[in-house]
């Protein structure tokens, strides 16, 4: 059972701190005897691929389960080949939920991978809790993120803050005193059958993988599917419509599986929903053009976060209110969390403003993520400062 | 590359006639069909101003019929800021907007930051498209260096091999081959004149990603190339693809063949827009 020890010691680094997390993939390597353990032992020896053994077997004829670089596809495909091994691709979303449950792992006193739910596709639902005080019911905050499956930078970016939460703790005096009196819960997948969606078939998908009882067409815009003047302006009811609002509120159980946590933890301050594109920071309402109660103290933290993203780099958000600032849009995940006593509500439009779109540059994740951390602090500060 | 086949008739509705004007050593100026007077009912108080949002349509639509008129790939320039602007609504609807605002380089990755000043006076027909623009913008590339860049652009495209077919362009990760880059560029051109065409007062496009990209030989040395551009419609959220063939020489005008697609089910109207356009020769001597 040597080479059980052998592939134990193989669990490499995580994969933080790479530039790329996509297009990475996992294969599912078939081994049933020694003379085919030996010959994988070669590859996953070797320092060129960095491959990262995620599922080391507990007996001969179970898989082996590798995460392969981008990089190395290539040229892993051929090795496997000349020596006649066999694989298959596994489903590509999961390199996010590994890391998820890596920053746990790393952190047990900071850090919790939860599970909230499932997508339609039976997709779990992982959220990362971050808090100081286990048991206690903490005034918490909730940062979404991939609602829509095709605007990678929100999952990049959400994935890239949850790294920069647990680095940070204890060092970096802002998140530590946000932690001392909140709880952060991050969800960087919301709609993981769009993600995978996006990319195994269409990497433009935006809506959920929902079947539609009377249409061919798929899915609805789990943005637009939220409690609040649900079916209202910046909806359609057509099924082939990309803001397709769906049959009624809460039935995307990717929505429904939020609602319910939030709702059932009954302490929620904080709401931020990060998209692409356009550079915008946003807070209610998206479906009138009424002002909301709270529009001046929310406009004037939104500006001062808007002003800290630009202190790295430059980059100029908009800021305003919904409705106003893109256009009208009901149901929508910000105006439900606000119209529900969760005063600080807001919306983020990342990177770029229409040059790359949705499509942005994997070398714009790093400075997009670094940039939106100090806006999310910010946003967070003003809340850790104006508890209600 | 294969010889062209004759293209099908190209049908879609009759172009406007764009007079244009004599041209200034350092303003550019590009006017599209005349903005037709009337009643002006509405004004917008000055206290609030005209929405930013249309302000900023209005550049939008400026710069697309800008982009195409000027026929330049290594010379397209996209929204830096709206300055300032008034608008004014008629009793039909109809919308004139004047605006200035200043524009940078699309295509500069060496983040060069030369502004160049535009203005701009927009007239929108209600939800109708093909909004009437003239503009006018201060050279942003001196003239030489243009051609030259316009001229190296070319040669590139020609020493590009066939297939091309089954790239998108950029790949799901947002990467453009430096090899494909030209193909990008004057994809962007020919596009031009279709989102200009397709924005209306409440509608704008970006160009999301290209691809099927074919090129043809030519008997004159053009460029001549159909691909599929997938365009992001605001604020329907729709991917619209559309078939564009385009047919380009440095320094000549510009020709533009397009076909769209909506995909909605059949209970909203949904069908086929078509259109072409040749940019005018004299434009190309700025």
């Amino acid at each position: 059972m040597k080479w059980i020890l052998f592939f134990g010691a193989l669990i490499g680094p995580s994969i933080c701190g790479r530039e790329k997390f996509f297009g990475d993939q996992v294969f599912r390597i078939n081994v049933r005897g020694g003379d085919e353990i030996s010959k994988l032992s070669q590859l996953l020896n070797s320092d060129n691929f960095k491959l990262d053994v995620w599922k080391s077997p507990s007996t001969f004829s179970h898989p082996v389960d590798v995460l392969v670089p981008s990089v190395s596809l290539q040229p892993v495909k051929s090795f496997l080949k000349s020596q006649a091994l066999q694989y298959s691709v596994t489903i590509e979303d999961l390199q996010i939920y590994h890391e998820m449950d890596n920053i746990a792992g790393e952190f047990p006193d900071l850090a919790r991978r939860l599970k909230i739910g499932h997508s339609f596709e039976n997709r779990s639902l992982y959220v990362l809790k971050f808090s100081t005080a286990e048991g206690k019911r903490r005034p918490a905050v909730w940062l979404n993120a991939g609602i829509h499956s095709r605007e990678w930078i929100s999952q990049a970016t959400a994935i890239w803050t949850a790294r920069k939460i647990v680095s940070d703790y204890g060092k970096d005096p802002a998140i530590t005193s946000i932690l001392e009196k909140m709880d952060i819960f991050l969800l960087p997948v919301a709609n993981p059958d769009g993600y995978v969606y996006t990319q195994t078939k269409n990497r433009l998908w935006r809506k959920t993988r929902s079947l539609n009882s009377r249409s061919p067409c798929i899915g609805a815009d789990p943005n637009r599917n939220w409690n609040s003047s649900f079916a209202g302006a910046g909806t359609s009811n057509n099924p082939c419509s990309e803001v397709y609002h769906g049959p009624h509120a809460n039935s995307e159980v990717e929505v429904k599986s939020v609602v319910d946590f939030i709702q059932q933890h009954g302490n929620f301050k904080c709401f931020i929903d990060l998209h692409s594109y356009s550079q915008l920071l946003m807070y209610p309402y998206g479906y009138t053009v009424n002002k909301a109660p709270d529009a001046e103290e929310l406009d004037e933290v939104a500006r001062c976060a808007a002003k800290a993203l630009a202190s790295l780099s430059g980059t100029k958000y908009q800021v305003g209110p919904i409705c106003t600032t893109v256009y009208p849009a009901s149901g929508s995940s910000t105006d439900w969390a606000y119209d529900n006593g969760i005063k600080y509500a807001f919306t983020f439009e990342l990177r770029d403003t229409g040059h790359y779109g949705f499509l942005l540059p994997a070398n714009q994740i790093i400075p997009t993520a670094e940039e939106t951390w100090l806006g999310l602090k910010t946003i967070m500060e003003h809340v850790r400062d104006h508890l209600y | 590359m294969q010889p062209r086949r004759p293209p099908p008739p190209a049908p879609g509705p009759p172009r406007p006639a764009a007079p244009l004007l004599a041209l200034p050593l350092l303003l550019l100026a590009v006017q599209g069909a005349a903005a037709p007077t009337g009643p002006e009912a509405a004004e917008w108080r000055p206290d609030t101003g005209p929405p930013h949002g249309l302000l900023r349509q209005a550049a939008r639509a400026a710069l697309h019929f800008l982009n195409f008129r000027a026929g330049s790939p290594s010379a397209l320039r996209v929204l830096a800021a709206v300055q300032e602007g008034r608008a004014r609504i008629n009793a039909k609807k109809e919308c004139t907007v004047d605006l200035v605002f200043t524009t940078e380089h699309y295509n500069s990755e060496e983040g060069e930051e030369r502004l160049g000043k535009c203005s701009a006076r927009v007239f929108f027909r209600n939800q109708k498209p093909r909004p009437a623009v003239n503009v006018t913008c201060a050279r942003l590339m001196e003239k030489t260096k243009r051609q030259q860049e316009d001229y190296r652009l070319y040669k590139q495209m020609k020493q590009l091999r066939n297939p091309l077919d089954g790239v998108s362009i950029p790949d799901s990760h947002g990467h453009i081959d430096p090899s494909l880059r030209p193909v990008w560029e004057l994809a962007f051109l020919g596009s031009s004149y279709v989102m200009w065409e397709k924005t209306t007062r409440f509608l704008h496009y970006y160009m999301a990603q290209l691809s099927g990209v074919k090129q043809w030989e030519t008997n004159d040395g053009a460029i001549d190339f159909d691909y599929t551009v997938l365009l992001h419609e605001f604020s329907t959220q729709e991917i619209i693809p559309c078939r564009i063939h385009l047919v380009w020489s440095p320094g000549k005008p510009l020709t533009v063949k397009y076909h769209c697609q909506e995909l909605l089910a059949p209970e909203d109207a949904s069908g086929t827009e078509e259109g072409s356009a040749v940019a005018p020769t004299e434009l190309s001597n700025f």
